[in-house]
């Protein structure tokens, strides 16, 4: 008898964990909100335990940029004087793109950033590819906002806790991005794959990449406004995979940058500017 | 009355003290180490946990709870939900199988089973997972893990008896 209560106990625990496995696919709402709870309780946790890790990374920091400050210091100076000729170029640029926006009346969509974020916790794992924020519903964080850093995106927000928040990461598997090849604007998705490089899902047959092809941002989907650093092309194989990599190293990533973004649409254009196209509009249509 | 008291605290720490040392390994394991080697072949600690106390104090470690830390260690990881719960149970029902027959025999034996079961353990995480995203995933680091999972055993097992003892 105790042998069968035994068996049953153990069959009901991998009952449980299998069908946790199998509802938690579709996304369960359920799981999530118990998965965000956990969040929250552990965090402060987590940064408790972090602290010597911390100061440790910290310190070595700190030790590099004092031996590298010279060197650091030459580079930057270079950087300086040519970033300053190219401010002026883009300056130049700046303005022509504003001025053909507004003959063609297009609209940019607003770009929020709605808080910066410490990552708290990594998945660590050769399959996952996420890491925790200290960031939540409380700093109006939500599900689909884009994460950034100042090289370029790192991923996307996919489960919200109050204080906390994860974020799925390009190179995960389940990553999927919409973006475009800067030379010649061509759209394509971008997909994690779980290693170091990036691949391309979707790519034209008639379209050849090289290396050092740039992808950014295509815009499309609402998550990512276009135009971010996403990576660049560092091998095409004969077999025609594209391999691309980061634009953010993602082993150094500290501090992040939540956004928001939202698509500009044609009620935003005021009444004024509506009634200006539509005889432009049917005059071209005439013609 | 006081030494009746402390006696009885000390004994509810040792009960739920193997719960704290697992869920303990699961919180090294998801700290943001900002090294690659580290950040993509981390070993199974809670494996080298729930092996340690399953096999030395079976009693002190339940299948709900290890069920429970499962849960924890998806949640916190990001994995699926259920996947390290299922794992970690059919770990520990292996070692409960093991000990019975090999408790006897000498540490290099039971070595080789640790060694066979963590090999198991990488091996099943990798094809659920594959089975689970539908997707052929890369296993050159699950070996790596395998291989330090294996490698770390002799160090956090000594942490955990020195733990034990006092």
């Amino acid at each position: 008898m105790n042998g069968f209560r035994k068996r049953l106990t153990i069959s009901f625990f991998i009952l449980a964990s299998i069908s946790f496995l199998i509802f938690g696919r579709s996304q369960n709402t359920l799981i999530e909100q118990i998965r965000s709870y956990v969040f929250d309780l552990f965090i402060p946790i987590i940064t408790l335990v972090d602290i010597p890790r911390d100061a440790t990374s910290n310190l070595s920091d700190r030790v590099r940029n004092i031996a590298m400050v010279f060197s650091d210091n030459r580079f930057l100076r270079e950087e300086n004087i040519e970033l300053k000729r190219k401010l002026i170029e883009s300056t130049e640029l700046e303005i022509d793109n504003f001025r053909l926006k507004s003959l063609l009346n297009i609209k940019n969509g607003t770009l929020n950033t709605v808080t910066a974020s410490r990552i708290v916790s990594d998945s660590n794992s050769p399959f996952f590819r996420s890491m925790l924020i200290n960031s939540g519903t409380q700093a109006n964080v939500k599900k689909g906002h884009a994460v950034v850093n100042e090289e370029g995106v790192i991923g996307r927000i996919i489960n919200v806790a109050v204080n906390s928040s994860r974020v799925l990461l390009l190179n995960d598997i389940n990553s999927r991005i919409p973006v475009k090849f800067v030379k010649n604007g061509i759209n394509v998705i971008l997909a994690g794959n779980n290693s170091r490089f990036l691949g391309i899902n979707f790519m034209p047959e008639d379209v050849k990449a090289v290396n050092g092809d740039l992808i950014l941002t295509s815009g499309m989907g609402g998550v990512f406004p276009p135009d971010l650093p996403v990576g660049v092309v560092v091998n095409v194989l004969a077999t025609g995979e594209i391999k691309i990599e980061p634009a953010v190293n993602f082993d150094r990533l500290n501090y992040v940058s939540v956004i928001d973004y939202e698509i500009a649409n044609f009620s935003e254009l005021s009444e004024g500017q509506m009634e200006n196209n539509k005889p432009s509009r049917l005059e071209r249509l005439k013609q | 009355m006081n030494i009746l008291h402390k006696g009885k605290s000390s004994f509810g720490i040792k009960k739920i003290l193997p719960f704290i040392t697992v869920l303990f390994l699961i919180i090294i394991m998801v700290l943001p180490y900002q090294y690659k080697i580290i950040a993509n072949t981390m070993p199974f600690l809670t494996l080298i946990g729930i092996y340690y106390w399953s096999f030395f104090k079976p009693n002190l470690l339940p299948i709900g709870a290890v069920f429970v830390l499962g849960l924890l260690q998806d949640t916190l990881l990001g994995s699926p939900f259920g996947l390290m719960s299922l794992l970690l149970i059919v770990a520990q029902q292996f070692i409960f199988f093991q000990s019975r027959h090999f408790l006897e025999k000498n540490f290099i034996f039971n070595f080789f089973i640790y060694i066979i079961l963590v090999i198991g353990f990488g091996f099943l995480s990798w094809g659920i997972t594959s089975l689970y995203f539908v997707v052929f995933l890369e296993y050159w680091e699950v070996i790596i893990q395998i291989l330090l999972t294996i490698a770390l055993y002799p160090i956090i097992k000594l942490t955990l008896s020195l733990n034990n003892k006092s």
